[in-house]
């Protein structure tokens, strides 16, 4: 699988540097004073998007079919991607974490517990929007695939909204949240793993 | 021993249908697996590979199952397919350093070899190359990786005569150790008839012939004559008649027609167009 990813990083130096200049944008708008969660939320989420690109490239340049004449499996071909994707979702994470903890420097109210939901809820966001995603796009292919992209995008952003406001109202305590965050910690993984077992399973019954 | 044995392989789509196709390439042998468009040549090199999933038959490779660790027999196959699918942004250099971690046998100097041998650069990005460069590589990486077995589906489609030649030249010294066969399909059946021992006639799904080039090429001839003259011929003798104004063309067996007789030598190409046309 050593040369699935390294075939990935490639393409992703040449493909993805556009991700890191949004990136910059974002945190640079974030640290500019602007409390909106959705500056620091959303470079970790749009990495998610990036296993879907790469398998667009791939689709594109026949790369698709041409693995299928290479000694590798299914599992292989699939784990790649999602490798790939919690790669760059963790790297977006760690450079957005930098940047929450500067912010939080500036502002004289640094609390590790906070930082520690914060970065958890991007990470869960993030991999359960690609992990909803990538079964369509490995039994679809990449245009249809796209379109359940932004669907969960717009699905997931309505239902953390409304489970704010519902958790805002209702949670009193730092165990319950705690403990919310344990939940979601243990579903968010069942889901990428779920996921990653079901995309297995379609490409396998996917026509190269 | 055979390298690969394909045994009532059916598989049918919307309007195709790859009818009880039975084949053995035997070891150190090339076979040409010939036929027009759509005949079932790539959907057949796709089913060995298991890249499309067979609906009955059987297909051994290397006396195994082509189901049973597959990865592990494809580290002993090379394939050109008629599209190369390598990444547009990676260059030569690059696409090596994947395939070093992607085949357990990848020689990295016999690669480099044949980029300088096939003159490709090893520094521009494959989008950059030209579809009979792209093709060069699909090949350089099928041979750099100690394949046993090369299956070539229209691999010498788009390159120029010259390095056709000189890529012609390549397959038959890789067979000078017999050890290694090839399976190759392509439309340009004058490359096939210089290279293979083999071939393999398909016809829409069917198979309508398999056996020895030199036995074939012996047994068969084209007989030019007048029609009366053809009907006093046996009829078990004549495969297909053409009639012209000039006169009527044969493909007839020679052993069939009596001694004396106009028969010129048939080639691969005339002998698969009187077959096509014979078999409607």
């Amino acid at each position: 699988m050593k040369g699935l990813l390294l075939k990935d990083l490639y393409m992703l130096k040449h493909y993805c540097k556009s991700y890191i200049f949004i990136a910059i944008i974002f945190i640079a708008v974030s640290l500019s004073g602007n409390d909106n969660m959705f500056f620091v939320f959303y470079p970790v989420i749009l990495c998610g998007i990036i296993p879907v690109n790469l398998l667009g490239y791939d689709e594109r340049s026949r790369w698709i079919q041409y693995s299928g004449t290479l000694p590798y499996t299914a599992v292989q071909i699939v784990s790649a991607k999602y490798l790939i994707g919690l790669f760059t979702q963790i790297t977006m994470l760690s450079v957005t974490g930098i940047a929450t903890m500067v912010k939080m420097g500036m502002a004289d109210r640094i609390r590790i517990n906070d930082f520690i939901i914060l970065m958890l809820m991007m990470l869960i966001v993030s991999t359960v929007t690609s992990s909803l995603t990538l079964p369509f796009i490995f039994r679809l292919g990449v245009e249809k695939g796209r379109i359940a992209y932004y669907f969960m995008i717009g699905f997931i952003f309505a239902a953390s909204f409304a489970a704010g406001n519902i958790l805002g109202e209702d949670l009193h305590s730092e165990i319950e949240i705690n403990n919310i965050l344990t939940i979601l910690c243990i579903i968010g993984t069942g889901v990428y793993i779920l996921s990653w077992y079901l995309s297995v399973k379609l490409y396998e019954k996917r026509i190269l | 021993m055979n390298v690969l044995e394909i045994n009532d392989l059916c598989k049918s789509y919307d309007g195709f249908m790859l009818d009880h196709l039975n084949l053995v390439l035997p070891q150190g042998c090339i076979m040409g697996l010939i036929g027009e468009n759509g005949a079932g040549k790539s959907t057949t090199i796709k089913l060995i590979l298991d890249m499309i999933h067979k609906d009955s038959g059987t297909i051994r490779i290397f006396g195994k199952n082509n189901t049973d660790n597959l990865k592990l027999l494809k580290e002993d196959i090379g394939v050109v397919m008629d599209e190369v699918g390598l990444p547009e942004c990676l260059t030569a250099r690059q696409v090596g350093n994947v395939m070093k971690h992607t085949f357990r046998n990848w020689d990295d100097a016999e690669y480099l070899r044949l980029l300088k041998k096939l003159s490709l650069p090893d520094n521009k990005p494959f989008k950059d190359f030209s579809r009979g460069m792209k093709m060069k590589l699909g090949i350089a990486i099928a041979m750099s990786h100690g394949s046993k077995l090369l299956l070539l589906d229209e691999a010498t489609s788009g390159l120029d005569p010259v390095i056709r030649d000189e890529v012609i030249e390549m397959f038959n010294d890789f067979t000078r150790d017999e050890t290694h066969s090839i399976l190759i399909s392509s439309h340009i059946v004058s490359d096939l008839e210089k290279l293979c021992d083999y071939v393999a006639f398909i016809h829409k799904g069917k198979l309508l012939l398999c056996d020895e080039k030199d036995k074939l090429l012996a047994q068969y001839g084209i007989l030019h004559c007048a029609s009366e003259q053809l009907k006093s011929l046996p009829p078990q003798a004549v495969r297909y008649k053409k009639e012209n104004p000039y006169g009527t063309e044969a493909l007839v067996l020679r052993d069939s027609i009596p001694a004396g007789m106009d028969i010129s030598p048939v080639s691969i190409e005339e002998l698969f167009v009187f077959m096509v046309k014979e078999a409607g």
